[in-house]
């Protein structure tokens, strides 16, 4: 077997491994639109990478695997750029105050506790959810698709008469809708709020958000996702790179060249899926890793140090 | 005068002879009183692209009725840990900060065969028990000898803690003086760095004597450029890396489009 030395982690891998590991979460990115941080890290950890590196290192992946799953789906129309420069504002901005909430808990002495138990609710809850959510939208398509077709736009009427009163009402023709600016920022800055508190790109929440409170077709939902993620991670990784030194060129190309075709094949076969069936792979996915750090977090652990710097 | 001067000269060269007989023989005899001696295969490992970690080989020789003990440690440095903690009576979680100060980054243990346990002892300066001394906690009212249980443990995963057992291997005697041989393993989590390879010479439970020489792991082509990039220029690493990828991300997605594989 082949193996790779990784100066910045200060280990080495076997080249397919990684290869490997890098097309799986690739091939994630390509299907659900999530930049697959929440997966990558811990796995990279498992490997021997220091969790500093494994987080920085990913995110410098993310930005290949992103390009090259932005521009898949923008050539199939799935990308409503206005929108995902709203939503990428909002989350710059949530992400700056979200390091100084981290900040400020770090100094009470809470804040492992409070990022644990932020990421087992957010995975068990919105993954919960969209599970639900999307089994009864195939259950219903199976037994009368009529009424489906009928309700959903009394949902959106209800919603609508709220909505409007919003000032900035701007017209988002991908998405389909004509909804106030201040909503993808406002949840644009929740999700980057979060995702600094978890440590993570914010993938996972920030599709739940556009399906479920934006209402967003699922396919447009991954495409502007995937867009926005682009942008979040180029500022990590120069960031990581500046301050830390934890950016890890060799691990993030070998991770980079199976990711960026992992991508490419993601987004064919998403283009070949439902939105429910999406939904709900993407459902289960979350909830797997939830179960597996709940698992973490109830079993006596068979070493009681870890070294500092994790998530 | 000529015959008294060759005379003299004579007598010059054969005193200088002499000395220098003497001196080779207590050279000799020296080197055979020495209870230990130690060589290394090399004294310089470079870490090259594909390297995956190494061995190196070792050979010497000790007093024939004393053991040797061979010890790998590597620079001090101080570890900041996450001690484990159930939170809410249930919950098992990152819970206190505890750090470890002086402590070896690397710290390796041969014995030879059939002594098991008998030679790690902290009396004599050997195994993970005679490292505790020379380490501090803070803060300082943690249980030090449980956290560095535990960082022991988790130092094994990566193989730069470690004690290997019947690693040495006895050959001939001679001159009261007994051959050693031993293969190092050097693991690639062992960071470039400068190391001690130690031997100790132990009779009856004391150290007879101890000899070392250094060690060294150097980065050698694309890592040390690559290292050299990102602590010499990080601003500029970190948004290369990001140009790499971003062209990486758009060559591969323009050859599927060229492939016409996916629409």
């Amino acid at each position: 077997m082949i193996h790779m030395y990784l100066p910045i982690a200060g280990n080495s891998v076997n080249i397919f491994l990684i290869l490997g590991l890098g097309g799986f979460v690739g091939l994630l990115s390509g299907v659900f639109g999530v930049g697959g941080g929440f997966l990558m890290t811990p796995l990279l950890m498992m490997f021997g990478i220091p969790p500093t590196v494994a987080a920085a290192s990913d995110s410098n992946q993310i930005v290949g695997a992103s390009t090259s799953g932005t521009l898949a789906h923008m050539r199939l129309g799935n990308v409503d750029i206005p929108m995902g420069v709203m939503l990428l504002i909002g989350g710059v901005a949530g992400g700056t105050v979200g390091v100084q909430v981290i900040k400020l808990l770090k100094a009470m002495g809470n804040a492992d506790f409070l990022i644990a138990i932020t990421y087992v609710i957010m995975l068990g809850g919105v993954g919960g959810y969209m599970f639900w959510e999307s089994l009864q939208g195939l259950k219903k398509e199976k037994i009368a698709p009529v009424v489906t077709a009928k309700a959903r736009p009394k949902v959106q009427e209800k919603k609508k008469s709220f909505l409007q009163r919003l000032p900035f009402q701007y017209n988002f023709p991908k998405s389909g809708c004509k909804i106030s600016l201040l909503l993808p920022l406002g949840f644009g800055v929740l999700v980057g709020i979060l995702a600094a508190i978890m440590g993570v790109g914010g993938g996972f929440i920030m599709v739940p958000v556009m399906v479920y409170l934006l209402r967003m077709p699922m396919h447009v939902v991954v495409g502007t996702s995937l867009f926005q993620i682009l942008f979040t991670c180029i500022n990590v990784t120069v960031m990581q790179s500046y301050s830390n030194h934890t950016v890890d060129f060799v691990l993030a190309v070998l991770l980079l060249l199976g990711s960026t075709i992992g991508a490419q094949i993601g987004t064919a076969v998403s283009k070949r899926l439902k939105a429910d069936q999406l939904k709900i792979m993407l459902a289960s996915l979350v909830l797997l890793v939830c179960v597996k750090m709940m698992a973490g977090l109830l079993m006596t652990p068979s070493i009681m140090v870890a070294l500092k710097g994790g998530h | 005068m000529r015959i008294q001067k060759r005379k003299k000269n004579r007598f010059v060269y054969g005193l200088g002879i002499c000395v220098l007989l003497i001196l080779t023989w207590t050279g000799v005899s020296r080197a055979a009183e020495e209870p230990i001696q130690l060589k290394l295969a090399g004294s310089t490992i470079k870490i090259s692209t594909f390297y995956n970690g190494t061995t190196l080989d070792v050979t010497g020789s000790v007093h024939k009725d004393a053991d040797v003990v061979l010890l790998v440690s590597g620079p001090k440095k101080d570890v900041h840990l996450k001690v484990k903690g159930k939170v809410a009576g249930i919950l098992w979680m990152n819970k206190t900060d505890v750090s470890l100060e002086n402590i070896p980054a690397v710290y390796m243990v041969y014995t030879p065969a059939g002594t098991g346990d008998n030679l790690l002892r902290p009396e004599l300066g050997i195994g993970y028990k005679a490292l505790t001394g020379g380490i501090a906690i803070r803060p300082e009212s943690t249980d030090k000898e449980f956290v560095f249980a535990e960082y022991v443990k988790l130092m094994e995963q990566s193989g730069v803690y470690a004690v290997h057992r019947d690693a040495i291997k006895y050959g001939e005697t001679s001159n009261d003086q007994t051959n050693f041989t031993a293969t190092l393993i050097i693991p690639s989590k062992m960071s470039a760095g400068s190391y001690r390879v130690e031997a100790v010479a132990i009779q009856n439970g004391k150290v007879l004597g101890r000899t070392g020489k250094e060690l060294s792991l150097e980065l050698a082509g694309l890592p040390k450029t690559i290292a050299d990039l990102a602590f010499g220029s990080p601003l500029l690493f970190g948004i290369m890396a990001v140009f790499i990828a971003i062209a990486t991300g758009l060559i591969i997605g323009v050859l599927f489009k060229g492939g016409g594989g996916s629409h």
